[in-house]
């Protein structure tokens, strides 16, 4: 029954609209995480479905076959992809090395002010698109490219060097120079869980930096640095283009083994390949959430 | 040690900084550089030229592809923006963090390749359910309803664009302080007027911010984009093809170099602008700062 005040208008109405309106906002915030429940997760938990379906002539049809899995264990499928692990992990450490030392002279020595500036520097090539900055990286490393050229017009070679590009070697390279700014974000994240005067303390203390960095630093930031490694790792796997690009052939990678697989129309290949992909995704992310708790990454923007 | 006590150790290691950023734009630089050699790639002879540029112009397939690029990154720059937006906040107020760091995050680490496949055959899937349900119900308006087209390659792009907007948006949402929204809502605002008039203008640079990443990403996105696209073509689709179909001739290393020139001028015009836009902010500090003083 709705209570009438004097000039006739309906005051009740209002309180009884207002939990309506707060729970439809509620929905409203919960709108990404459906969208991506339902357009993420929900078709990547497929592929394994998918995976055990039978290959028709142009499609698949519901069945439950493990023939894509034996086509990709019993091949050269299966040595393709632990080779592109290995050149990967490669990557994962080349970038390491030389991008993690940036993050931490950021946080250590630059002024506060300036290392969200310094930062956007390394923003600007992961702004270009990754197909283009891969391209260009051709007339770089080819036999007449940049590289050979400027090494041989200083004399420090005299035959060009061709195992820079269509080899191991270039794809390795190409990752490095597509992934390296992922480093560099995510061991600046993680050093703001390591205070400037972490390093006073140690210099005190007499710690050199080998000590400095693996009994204080590296525990202190591992959830960064596994996140940024994760991310090399996994897209170093992933992206056909990388291997496609630059490497010979003898370089091939899961991605480059899924995209073969849909041109072949075989797509439960694809799936398996996606399924194999997202397991040793979720194994790491796994092992690296109960190690380090991977929800600590965002920590510093809280 | 510390590095002010070596001031040759610390400018060392600006020098290796300052290296690492040339190198890694060192390429797109000197695709750049070859972009304006009338003589193409490898020549002896440097001429500098923008015929290569013009050409670009004159192709009615790449101005074609390029207004469904502009359709597309304007269509997913309206849609992903204020998703991040209401996804920060839900992961702000959320007590169990671990299902929307995942959520929000993950695509960043499912290769281009993979989502790209899993979404193709998930989409083709859902058609023929579709289908089937409509034949069931003895309708035709379920039918392509994710047929691979625009709407397809959109969600992929959305899904591509989505961790980045909301980090983005997240990192200036860091500097907001909460008890501003209660102070606003204890004065009588409801929830709206306390997000527009008191939240919104602080984050806003986040959220412009998130705009032009999202705009640049889908600009550059090429591999799910060319999966889930169906009969169009973009701006990235047209120049892999053409590279490679007919390898690095001229007109790509312009055409490459021309989406180049946009991704740098809208990320340094953002450097820029922040960089203004703090000084000017510093200086009204200082002077608010500054005592004042009696005539």
């Amino acid at each position: 029954m709705t209570v009438r005040n004097i000039e006739g208008v309906a005051p009740v109405a209002a309180p009884l609209r207002e939990p309506m309106r707060e729970k439809l906002a509620r929905w409203v915030f919960a709108l990404p995480l459906a969208f991506m429940l339902l357009f993420f997760a929900l078709p990547m938990a497929l592929t394994f479905v998918f995976s055990v379906f039978e290959r028709t002539m142009f499609w698949m049809e519901p069945g439950f076959t493990l023939f894509s899995y034996e086509n990709f264990f019993f091949s050269a499928r299966l040595e393709n992809f632990l080779s592109s692990m290995y050149y990967s992990g490669i990557a994962v450490i080349v970038c390491f090395v030389l991008g993690f030392p940036i993050a931490v002279f950021l946080r250590k020595s630059v002024p506060q002010v300036a290392q969200h500036r310094v930062v956007l520097l390394f923003i600007l090539p992961f702004m270009v698109s990754e197909i283009i900055r891969v391209f260009a990286l051709r007339p770089v490393l080819q036999r007449n490219g940049l590289v050979n050229t400027t090494l041989q017009n200083l004399g420090l070679i005299d035959e060009p060097i061709t195992a820079l590009l269509y080899t191991h070697t270039g794809v390795i390279i190409g990752e490095v120079m597509s992934f390296l700014p992922f480093i560099i974000f995510s061991g600046f994240l993680a050093m703001e869980a390591v205070p400037k005067y972490i390093f006073e303390v140690c210099d005190d203390l007499g710690a050199g930096p080998v000590r400095r960095f693996l009994d204080v630093i590296l525990p202190l930031a591992a959830p960064g640095i596994f996140a940024g490694c994760t991310f090399i790792f996994v897209n170093g796997l992933g992206v056909a283009l990388l291997p496609n690009i630059l490497g010979g052939a003898g370089a091939v990678n899961a991605g480059l083994i899924a995209t073969q697989a849909i041109a072949a129309l075989d797509f439960p290949l694809a799936m398996a390949v996606s399924a194999i992909m997202m397991t040793t995704l979720m194994a790491l992310l796994y092992i690296g959430h109960r190690l380090f708790d991977l929800t600590k990454i965002l920590s510093p923007i809280n | 040690m510390d590095d002010y006590a070596n001031p040759w150790l610390h400018r060392l290691k600006w020098a290796y900084l300052l290296l690492v950023a040339a190198t890694l734009m060192g390429p797109v630089f000197y695709v750049m550089y070859i972009s304006f050699n009338a003589n193409g790639f490898g020549a002896n002879q440097y001429e500098f030229t923008l015929e290569w540029y013009g050409l670009i112009f004159s192709d009615q397939l790449l101005m074609g592809a390029l207004g469904w690029t502009l359709r597309l990154a304007v269509i997913c720059t309206l849609i992903t923006v204020p998703m991040a937006l209401l996804a920060a906040k839900y992961y702000k107020a959320a007590r169990n963090k671990v299902l929307p760091v995942f959520l929000f995050l993950a695509p960043l680490f499912v290769a281009p390749d993979i989502l790209g496949s899993a979404l193709l055959v998930f989409f083709k899937n859902v058609n023929g359910a579709l289908r089937s349900l409509g034949d069931a119900l003895g309708t035709d308006a379920l039918d392509g309803l994710f047929q691979l087209g625009f709407g397809t390659a959109l969600i992929g792009l959305i899904i591509y664009t989505m961790p980045y907007a909301f980090v983005v948006i997240l990192i200036t949402m860091g500097r907001y302080k909460p008890e501003q929204t209660e102070a606003a809502r204890a004065c009588g605002a409801n929830g709206w007027r306390a997000f527009w008039d008191i939240e919104f203008p602080q984050i806003r640079a986040g959220v412009f911010s998130a705009c032009s990443f999202t705009m640049i990403l889908c600009f550059n996105e090429y591999t799910r984009t060319s999966l889930l696209k169906g009969g169009f073509d973009t701006f990235t689709t047209v120049l892999i093809s053409q590279m490679l179909n007919t390898g690095m001739s001229e007109q790509s290393y312009a055409m490459s170099s021309l989406v180049s020139f946009v991704a740098i001028a809208l990320i340094g015009g953002i450097i820029l602008y922040t960089l203004v836009r703090s000084d000017s902010l510093a200086r009204e500090a200082r002077a608010k700062a500054e005592p004042v003083m009696s005539t």
